[in-house]
């Protein structure tokens, strides 16, 4: 796909024909300087934006023609997102705002014990009371980590999450998402600029000039096409 | 439903909009209550006064001339219908009206002169309640004054005489002395401050006009009864001539211009509540942006457009139903306050407060249909945000 903004003089292209596909259980990063197109592709992926040229398939569906409300409803259902500031609606507690994908989607009936059980996994059991502006930046990734994950979604798409955090708490919340990863054999996407915080991982896209390639920035890297 | 619980912590966590946008519907229901306390107060308090002193409930007169039936007649035959409290003969004209008073001569002339039956009259009308010195006609040369004929004759007072003239039927000079037996000042001027009174059989033999009368006031135990009394009175004497009337008839030309006047008033008050709406529409604007990036994580976490727009109708909703439930106690507590202490400014007629409960809801249920309208707009902008622009916003 491709994605170009702007026309004629004023034409600028984002993203110029990426094409690769992403197996289910797999920890990708897709890693590129600031400016590189790196967040413009997870907006595609994540039907936040659309591609001006391509299409994206996820979980088997075109997601070309989709509706406002069907693409809101596979977002909903299929995908889930980690910010890199305030992910969290402050207005609601943290357990209420790992339900609310769950309210959206029309299927709270039994998603609290679901909600419970993440915020446990993601250390944050004594904390899903209280008011989602009372607690850190790092306990905010967390319980973000858990809204991603409460709808099983296909892929979980995170956009520098830790861009926001200290060392130490970056590194925390790197584990918390590989773990998670691992344990639940879920797909992650995630977009940093910052390489060496992920330590190993299955893939790793380097976006370079609008351009895909596979594996670290270096002369030797192929190019996705 | 999400919707309404996020909407209610979105706004009440903002409490400084949520209460400047209460208090914009609460102004707006509250100008309406004092508009309607204060003209429609005065205009039901002078009709109450018309109806009081001088016109009753129903009002017969003659379509020609004077009523030339018994008095007495028409008297016992309305008061035998249950809806009637009583009944009295009233007769008019002008005078001419001296007094010499410290050796100066005060004359007035072209005075409205009514004649009453002191007994009925006291029972039928409350205008003998406003003689403020002195009391009522009670005898055949005793006269009352109203207070600006009494300022006019040099001051008079009770126990002055007066000579007053009158022409009669036939044209020929009718002069007779009184004495002034009482003062009428009434509050707001609807009684006899600008006539003067007298016995009604005085007025008679001086205008020759025995047994006769201009009018007879009729006043009810039930006000809303005064139609079928009205057409009762019109079916029993149909070859007489009368005119009958119910005091919205009768006073009509005196309250026309009231009328309109009150309901330019009442478009004010309207205008007031669509200032309310505009200063809605800005608080629900500033919410909806100070929302923004909220606005664009629901939308990535899957919530549709419609659903956005719900959360911020239902804003609109809680706002109007505070705004109506608050406005209204407001005006209530305003009404009942005016009722209470019978309002009145600068000592003139005091109010005629009432509950129009129709007109108390209607009030409540348009300013909250507004508040409504009036988030429409923004819940609008809300929707048309894209998720990604929106979480741009920091």
């Amino acid at each position: 796909m491709s994605k170009i903004y702007g026309e004629g003089e004023n034409k600028v292209t984002a993203l110029d024909n990426v094409s690769f596909s992403i197996e289910k259980g797999e920890f990708v990063l897709i890693v590129g300087s600031s400016g590189s197109g790196k967040s413009t592709l997870l907006n595609m992926i994540g039907l936040l934006d659309h591609p001006t040229i391509g299409k994206v398939f996820i979980d088997g569906t075109d997601t070309t023609n989709l509706t406002d409300d069907k693409i809101s409803s596979f977002r909903n259902k299929k995908l889930g997102f980690i910010f890199q500031f305030s992910n969290l609606l402050t207005d609601l507690t943290v357990l209420e705002n790992v339900l609310l994908p769950r309210e959206i989607a029309g299927t709270i009936n039994s998603a609290e014990k679901n909600a419970r059980e993440l915020l446990k996994a993601v250390g944050l059991s004594d904390q899903m009371n209280k008011r989602a502006n009372k607690i850190s930046g790092g306990q905010a990734q967390r319980a973000a980590i858990a809204r991603g994950l409460i709808n099983n979604p296909a892929i979980v798409l995170a956009d520098e999450p830790t861009g926001n955090l200290d060392s130490v708490t970056s590194a925390k919340i790197v584990d918390l998402m590989k773990t998670m990863a691992k344990n639940l054999n879920q797909t992650f996407i995630v977009v940093t600029h910052d390489r060496q915080h992920f330590g190993d991982v299955d893939r790793v896209i380097t976006i370079k000039d609008g351009k895909a390639f596979e594996g670290n920035a270096s002369s030797e890297m192929e190019v996705l096409v | 439903m999400y919707q309404l619980r996020l909407a209610k912590r979105m706004l009440f966590n903002k409490k400084g909009s949520l209460i400047g946008a209460v208090l914009a519907v609460t102004i707006g229901i509250l100008v309406i209550h004092v508009n309607f306390v204060i003209f429609q107060g005065l205009f039901d308090a002078i009709v109450r006064d018309i109806s009081n002193y001088r016109n009753g409930d129903v009002l017969v007169t003659d379509e020609e001339s004077y009523i030339t039936k018994s008095d007495k007649s028409l008297v016992s035959w309305f008061e035998r219908i249950p809806y009637v409290k009583a009944a009295t003969p009233r007769l008019s004209s002008t005078a001419s009206i001296n007094m010499t008073k410290s050796g100066t001569l005060h004359e007035k002339t072209r005075i409205p002169i009514v004649g009453v039956d002191p007994l009925n009259d006291i029972r039928t009308s409350t205008v003998h309640e406003t003689v403020s010195d002195g009391q009522y006609v009670y005898s055949r040369n005793s006269i009352v004054l109203g207070s600006n004929v009494a300022r006019d004759l040099g001051d008079a007072q009770v126990g002055d005489s007066i000579k007053l003239k009158i022409v009669d039927r036939y044209g020929q000079d009718q002069i007779r002395r009184f004495v002034v037996t009482g003062i009428a000042k009434s509050p707001g001027g609807q009684g006899f401050d600008y006539s003067v009174v007298v016995h009604i059989d005085t007025l008679r033999d001086m205008m020759n006009r025995h047994g006769e009368s201009s009018s007879v006031m009729v006043k009810l135990n039930d006000p809303s009864k005064a139609n079928d009394v009205k057409n009762f009175f019109l079916v029993a004497f149909p070859n007489d001539d009368f005119k009958a009337e119910t005091i919205e008839e009768s006073a009509e030309e005196q309250l026309a211009g009231f009328r309109s006047g009150i309901a330019m008033i009442n478009m004010i008050g309207y205008f007031g509540m669509m200032s309310s709406a505009f200063a809605i529409v800005t608080i629900q604007m500033m919410l909806v942006n100070g929302k923004t990036r909220e606005i664009g994580i629901m939308r990535s976490i899957g919530a549709t457009r419609k659903d956005i727009l719900i959360i911020f109708i239902f804003q609109g909703m809680i706002i109007g139903a505070i705004g109506a439930g608050v406005g209204t106690a407001a005006g209530l507590g305003y009404t009942f306050y005016a009722k209470e202490t019978k309002m009145s400014f600068n000592n003139s007629l005091p109010l005629e407060v009432s509950y129009n409960w129709e007109k108390i809801i209607q009030t409540a249920i348009l300013s909250f249909i507004l508040a409504i309208i009036a988030s429409l707009y923004p819940s609008y902008r809300a929707t048309k945000l894209l998720p990604v622009e929106a979480m741009r916003t920091v």
